[in-house]
């Protein structure tokens, strides 16, 4: 009984500090229908700020006002000057900006404070324990519920009673007063996110004294915030308050009794909910943002196309008999993350909708490689093909709930799946080797050739990503690639001719599942190990930033992107212990400058310069 | 057989009630007319046909059966096609890849990931035979967002014929036309050919005149009319209620 209270006010606890993520998130998305991958750094800024207030004034309470107020200028800030020009050119890009921003943040509170895991005093007078009654009890994560609760009623009444709330209501009834910025509600976004900016900090510096402060501790906020509003509903305090609570007491529940299935659980409960009502347990059907002018249908090739093909192939074919190995072994490192980042592209270019869990099907074509090779003794050639079929059924599954939706919703919902399918590689160690990660015992051999030559390895990858472009084209060309496009551009209108879009998503999702699954086995044998990090969530941002890097809605976008990315990740990490806010802030300056990426760029040139 | 009967329909957006107990047949190849002020639920009406809104009791029978209730995409294959009042083309395709998605539906092979789409002379045939339909001939190439307004609501028309419907359902095709425009929509229906029903939304009296075969009044939610379209001036309560404010 005891335990049992203690573990429900762990769990509320937990619930408080989720639901200050939650609620800016929830009222940015709602009214500015922006979605900020920036938000758990803000929560991290604002726990890191509120150590050095406390070093400096010796007070927590000093800090617990300062700190969010710091970290809401930051917000504004970035606001103002990155995410407004934004705003008319839809999701994609305010995306890769503010995953942009959690790269330079990280590296910035890496470089001042370092990797160990710090801890914010608690202030003198909570320090004690209470006595409930059912047990004693840490006065401050007591004073922390009741902290919250109070803020959750303040939010209510500012939204429910107050002008500015009729404003910020009307705004998330209104999405398409979004659409036509009047000065005064571009002052209003920048209020409400700087508003939301600040109740991130706050929860940061309030989170500060339990969870303890960690670069990393952005992300493992931040994806059951997402959870949260996903169960909750977009857009609604109440489905916060609700999802946050309710998550909070799974997760502590769950991990007290149930252990590694906890996470199942939450992500089971998000599935029954979503299947039940879409739009969340609170949230409002609205009407989403029109996807941001991506690349038109491609022409088909003509001879000059094909001849400029051939002479690129012919390149890439005689290049690495001038190279060493290390450059060889980058390029085919290339060539698999060309076909992974094409394999998005078939669903973000081509039929519009922005998954930011591709990496789980990179990750389930990987681990069946190797686990079909490390504890089955299996040819890794046939645990090639069985990945591919492992990351179809999987992208078939997953993609069952997950093209229901659109838009945010959408990236969400991947974004959660696959930190399931990182969670199953992360816990499920006995075979998957978790986090340590598990290496092939030797290289195959390709044709009676051995991969552990360079050059065999280029050719091998070469082949691979040749195929898959000439296949992904040729699908992109025919009718069924059109249908994707039509879909994109259009899905009401598409349905009201006669196409079942739901079934065709479903198979768009499949298609570029089972090649991302490709990719991933591919790397495997690459690589010869594999590790539950390639699943990670960051890693499907990483090959989301290539893909939007080189063009999303081009073919030949991706592979570029993949390159400019790797070939700078190599160099920066090379040269610099800062390679994170470089790649970041290379981003940031993409985003603002290459609207369609470099492809994308290219074309609108030539475009210009053609008639 | 009628085409299409509807049966005691009704639907609301909340506490507002959009479709009052709708009951509503039209025979095969009429052409059939819905007017109604501001508001009056006429493109609620249509969406719920058309499988875009969801009714909330009542029921819709399309050549004696009932498809209340199902997906735009289901109903679209039963043969009902239909336009929109704003314009909702594939803005960024060319007129001719509208026309293809649209045919591709009905005539093609969508699941196709091999043969080269553009290459498909067959369709292509069709898409030029549609353009000249809808007077867009030569327009093939042009982006669906080049096209001046009223080119537009002609694609909208060439969309929904692709299919070879056999009910066709337009919301407003004449509005905010110029004169010259609205009189090639009117050649245009008028040319369609009798083995289709249409179903059409007009504000503007003259269309309506010139086209209709009946007409029905709808107010509110509910019918106050429904009647050739002689009867329908002279009924008093159109008089008052719609006709009188148009003039
Ligand atoms: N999605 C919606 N949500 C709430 N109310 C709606 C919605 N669509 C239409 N309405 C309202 O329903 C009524 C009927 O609309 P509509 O069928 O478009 O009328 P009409 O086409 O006759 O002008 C109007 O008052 C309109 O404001
Ligand atoms: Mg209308």
């Amino acid at each position: 009984m005891e335990l049992l209270v203690a573990q429900l006010l762990n769990g509320l606890v937990y619930g408080v500090l989720l639901f200050l993520m939650a609620a800016g998130l929830s009222l940015i998305f709602g009214l500015m229908n922006v979605v900020s991958l920036a938000h758990g750094s803000f929560f991290m800024l604002g726990a890191f700020l509120g150590l050095a207030i406390v070093q400096v004034t010796g007070s927590f309470w000093i800090a617990l006002v300062l700190a969010p107020l710091a970290v809401a200028l930051l917000g504004i800030v970035m606001e103002v000057l990155f995410l407004r020009p934004l705003y008319a050119r839809g999701h994609m890009d305010q995306v890769l900006l503010t995953f942009g921003f959690t790269f330079v943040f990280y590296d910035l509170v890496q470089t001042v404070w370092g990797r160990i895991v710090l801890r914010l005093p608690t202030p003198a007078i909570l320090q004690g324990t209470v006595d409930i009654g059912a047990g004693v009890f840490s006065a401050y994560r007591l004073f922390l519920i009741g902290f919250g609760f109070a803020i959750a009623v303040l939010l209510w009444l500012l939204l429910e009673r107050s002008r500015i709330g009729a404003m910020v209501r009307a705004g998330v009834d209104n999405a398409a007063m979004a659409a036509g910025l009047g000065g005064n509600i571009a002052l209003l976004f920048t209020g409400i996110f700087g508003f939301g900016v600040a109740l991130a900090g706050l929860g940061g510096v309030a989170a500060g004294p339990t969870l303890g402060l960690y670069p990393g501790m952005d992300t493992d906020i931040l994806i059951p915030a997402f959870i949260v509003i996903v169960i909750g509903g977009m857009g609604s305090l109440r489905g916060a308050f609700v999802g946050s609570l309710l998550i909070g007491i799974a997760d502590t529940f769950g991990k007290a009794y149930l252990q590694s299935i906890a996470l199942f659980l939450i992500y089971l409960a998000m599935t029954v909910v979503l299947l039940i009502r879409p739009q969340g347990l609170f949230g409002i059907r609205y009407a989403d943002a029109p996807p941001s002018a991506v690349a038109r249908t491609m022409p088909p090739s003509t001879k000059a196309t094909r001849a400029v093909g051939l002479i690129v192939l012919a390149v890439l074919i005689v290049l690495p008999f001038g190279l060493p190995d290390y450059p060889r072994a980058l390029i085919a490192e290339i060539y698999i993350f060309a076909i992974f980042a094409m394999s998005l592209d078939l669903i973000l270019g081509f039929s519009g909708l922005m998954s930011l869990g591709h990496a789980a099907f990179f990750g389930l074509g990987a681990y069946a490689v190797a686990v079909l090779g490390v504890q089955f003794g299996l040819d890794a050639w046939i645990g090639l093909a069985a990945g591919v079929a492992l990351a179809a059924a999987g992208a078939a599954l997953i993609g069952f709930f997950c093209v229901r939706t659109g838009g945010i919703p959408f990236l969400m919902l991947t974004l959660a799946f696959s930190q399931l399918v990182f969670s199953v590689a992360l816990k499920w160690r006995d075979v998957t080797g978790g986090s340590d990660g598990m290496a092939l015992a030797e290289q195959p051999s390709f044709f009676g050739f051995s991969l552990s030559h360079s050059l065999v390895m280029y050719f091998m990858t070469l082949m691979f990503f040749v195929a898959a472009y000439l296949g992904l084209r040729r699908l992109i060309d025919a009718p069924l690639g059109h249908v994707f496009v039509g879909i994109r551009e259009n899905e009401p209108r598409m349905a009201a001719i006669g196409y079942p879009t739901l079934a065709y998503k479903l198979v768009a999702f499949t298609i570029a599942g089972a090649i991302a699954g490709l990719a991933g086995g591919l790397y495997v044998i690459y690589n010869g190990f594999i590790s539950s990090d390639a699943v990670y969530w960051t890693a499907s941002g990483d090959i989301l930033i290539m893909t939007m890097l080189g063009g999303a809605g081009t073919l030949i976008g991706p592979p570029i992107g993949a390159a400019v990315f790797l070939l700078m990740k190599n160099v920066a990490s090379s040269y610099s212990e800062h390679w994170l806010a470089i790649i970041g802030t290379a981003f940031i300056c993409c985003v603002l400058f290459f609207p369609g990426g470099i492809w994308g760029s290219v074309q609108k040139l030539r475009g210009k310069a053609a008639p | 057989m009628n085409i299409l009967d509807i049966e005691h329909l009704n639907c609301a957006f909340g506490n507002l009630i959009v479709t009052d107990d709708v009951s509503l047949s039209i025979a095969e190849g009429e052409r059939h007319v819905i007017i109604g002020p501001n508001g009056a639920g006429k493109t609620s009406l249509i969406n719920q046909i058309g499988g875009q809104l969801r009714s909330k009791s009542g029921r819709i029978v399309l050549e004696g059966r009932d498809v209340t209730g199902q997906a735009p995409s289901r109903i679209s294959r039963l043969g009902v096609a239909r336009t929109f009042q704003r314009n909702n083309l594939f803005h960024n395709l060319t007129v001719f890849e509208n026309l293809r998605l649209a045919l591709t539906a009905k005539f093609g092979n969508p699941l196709d990931f091999f043969s080269v789409a553009a290459r498909d002379q067959v369709l292509a045939a069709h898409a030029a035979e549609l353009m000249r339909k809808v007077h867009l001939d030569g327009q093939g190439a042009r982006i669906a967002r080049t096209l001046s307004y009223g080119e537009q609501r002609q694609l909208e028309i060439g969309i929904a014929l692709a299919g070879k419907p056999k009910l066709l359902l337009l919301d407003e095709p004449t509005s905010g036309m110029s004169p010259a425009e609205t009189a090639r929509m009117i050649d245009l229906i008028g040319a369609l050919p009798r083995s289709l029903s249409v179903l059409m939304i007009e504000h503007d009296m003259t269309v309506v005149f010139s086209v209709a075969d009946r007409v029905t009044v709808l107010y509110y939610g509910k019918i106050l009319a429904t009647g050739t379209p002689a009867d329908i001036q002279a009924n008093a309560r159109v008089r008052e209620v719609y006709l009188g404010m148009a003039h």
